[in-house]
């Protein structure tokens, strides 16, 4: 008998494989260049898993979490060039930036629930947006803020840094994979829970003692948390920070990433990210409208599958493990994801 | 004399130029199975918001085992033990049933006033999963743990919701219409529930089903335009005349006036 779990577990090996041999098997199949953009997926997926904890956890749908992205590639570039930060304590500014950003701008926004929460924190994110690029001296502007990687470990002579593309590609996974990880904890957990439970039904969830309004806020500080994360990854990817990328348009393709792959579930973020990342670097040199594929793809998909590729393939999967099961006895075990 | 479980006073609440609720003072004295009864829109519901918190008042005083809780917010009453359930059915659709009161277990326990660990698995807290369990059995919705909430039969719906007011170790049960729109064989079951839970909590109770407020009931409260008309023993209630004015003697158009003037 196969059992859904079976099928999960073996697919996850796979992938963990997959992931784990990319800087071998990648460059032998096809070229080296792919290895990047692979790195540049998982980052761009850890950034779609903050709109996901927000909109597919608690049901607050943030349009402004660029905002923190840019906040966190910020912190890196700053603390690298202007202050002369070593690795680690720049990594630890753009995530502590980009979480007082969002517990700042949190405080007025989780107030606030749909359209008028997607509105603020579109908001948010235009007037630091603007004012990024008005402040010059600070943050490039335009043009943004180049820096020289510092090494990440020094042991005794030998130095490890991201300039080695294999560490450097090991160094965003294992990031990445950790913040997932973090993700798949919190939502397992009582506070997941609780999460969930607003989302469903935020005066019910008042009414069996949930502090609403703190839960919401402490979501957001973790959404920025992550976004944080991201963008710091991206700064040391790219060894710059622009202002660009604080733009509601990238917080916009997230949402995208987020809702296709799969609002709600934990891997959904990744599929999207990965699907529309695909499609623009396969398709981007052939056909300059790419966008348009986008465009379809989420059409459909939010029509025909409300709960993205990853909602498809778990009620795929719960059908085929159904058919032909002896009605399970009563099982009152605790899922971890809806 | 002790303090009564609810007490309040002078307890208002107008929407625009309608006075929902008309400076009511109400005494729960405690242990006992107390109904409000009173045609559409005469406050009662929103008598039940002012309590827990839903909406806060214009004027007047709320105390609770003589604790003032007037202008707390609906989950620090919650906390305080006073639990309801919503006129219109209201869990949380996307999770299971065993989620649904598993979630409202948890919390009720207040182990460490509210704090909810991001860093301990949910499966892990044995203590609320047996409370779960039981609560299954006792609602008698075990066979359904696993369905989501949002697509279960409406008695179930209602059933389940008594099962979260359950585990969540009420001090003070707020019921509004839990027997609405029941099937009779579902009605006597969730009467039956009502009945057992009333032994060890307090409990008010909304029902426009005469029948069984008159069977179930210890006391009546009478409501009409957002006072209070009567209250009494059911006897003396069936014997009010005003009682009967107000239900025979008046059209019934004023059914929406309240949620009306809410929008």
């Amino acid at each position: 008998m196969i059992s859904a779990v079976a099928i999960e577990r073996v697919l996850f090996a796979v992938l963990a494989a997959f992931m784990l041999s990319v800087p071998w098997t990648v460059p032998a199949l096809v070229n080296s260049f792919w290895v990047s953009v692979i790195a540049e997926i998982l980052i761009w997926s850890l950034f779609a898993a903050s709109v996901n904890l927000l909109f597919g956890y608690v049901g607050l749908l943030s349009f402004g979490q660029a905002l923190y992205f840019g906040f966190g590639m910020y912190g890196v570039a700053v603390g690298i060039s202007d202050l002369g930060l070593s690795f680690w304590p720049a990594f630890g500014l753009g995530i502590a930036a980009a979480m007082a950003m969002a517990l700042a701008t949190g405080i007025f926004a989780v107030r606030l629930t749909w359209h008028y929460f997607a509105i603020i924190t579109v908001v948010f994110s235009l007037i630091f947006y603007f004012l990024a690029l008005s402040n010059k001296w600070l943050t490039g502007g335009d043009d943004g803020i180049n820096f020289t990687l510092p090494p990440t470990f020094a042991l005794g002579g030998t130095t490890w840094s991201l300039t080695d593309p294999t560490f450097q590609y090991f160094f965003i996974l294992a990031t990445v994979a950790f913040c997932f990880w973090l993700m798949h904890r919190v939502i397992g957990s009582p506070l997941g829970k609780a999460f969930l439970a607003i989302r469903d039904n935020d005066v019910r969830a008042a009414l069996i003692g949930l502090d609403v309004y703190r839960l919401r806020l402490l979501a957001f500080v973790m959404a920025g948390f992550l976004a944080g994360v991201a963008g710091a990854l991206f700064a040391f990817f790219g060894r710059y920070a622009s202002a660009t990328y604080m733009f509601y348009h990238v917080s916009g393709e997230a949402v995208v990433w987020a809702i296709v792959g799969g609002a709600g579930t934990l891997f959904g973020p990744l599929v999207g990210t990965t699907i529309f990342i695909l499609v623009r670097e396969i398709v981007s040199t052939h056909w300059e409208h790419h966008a348009l594929i986008v465009g379809v793809v989420a059409i459909l998909v939010v029509i025909f599958a409300p709960k993205g590729i990853v909602g498809l393939w778990n009620a795929w999967l719960a059908r085929l493990t159904e058919r032909g099961a002896v009605p399970a006895a009563i099982d009152t075990k605790l899922r971890t994801e809806p | 004399m002790s303090e009564p479980v609810l007490r309040t006073f002078e307890l208002a609440k107008r929407f625009g130029g309608l006075t929902a609720v008309d400076r009511v003072s109400f005494n729960l004295a405690g242990s006992r199975l107390h109904a409000i009864i009173g045609p559409n829109g005469a406050g009662k519901t929103t008598f039940f918001n002012l309590i827990s918190g839903l909406l806060s008042s214009d004027s007047g005083r709320t105390f609770f085992h003589g604790h003032e809780i007037t202008g707390l917010k609906p989950h620090q009453i919650s906390r305080l033990g006073i639990k309801r359930t919503l006129q219109i059915k209201s869990v949380f659709p996307q999770l299971t049933v065993a989620d649904n009161l598993w979630i409202t277990g948890h919390v009720a326990q207040g182990e460490g006033h509210g704090f909810l660990n991001p860093f301990r698995a949910a499966s892990r807290d044995r203590g609320t999963q047996e409370k779960v369990e039981r609560t299954l059995e006792q609602i008698g919705l075990a066979a359904l743990a696993q369905r989501q909430a949002g697509t279960l039969a409406y008695g179930d719906v209602a059933l389940l919701e008594i099962g979260m007011a359950l585990i969540s170790q009420p001090r003070l049960l707020l019921l509004d219409e839990p027997i609405c729109g029941m099937s009779p064989a579902e009605t006597a079951r969730a009467v039956g529930k009502i009945r057992e839970l009333a032994r060890t909590i307090d409990i008010i109770i909304i029902e426009h089903d005469m029948e069984v407020v008159f069977e179930i009931a210890d006391d009546i409260t009478v409501m009409a335009q957002g006072a209070i008309l009567a209250s009494g023993s059911p006897k003396e209630i069936a014997a009010d005349e005003r009682v009967r004015e107000a239900y025979l003697g008046r059209e019934e158009d004023e059914d929406y006036v309240e949620e009306e003037a809410r929008a």
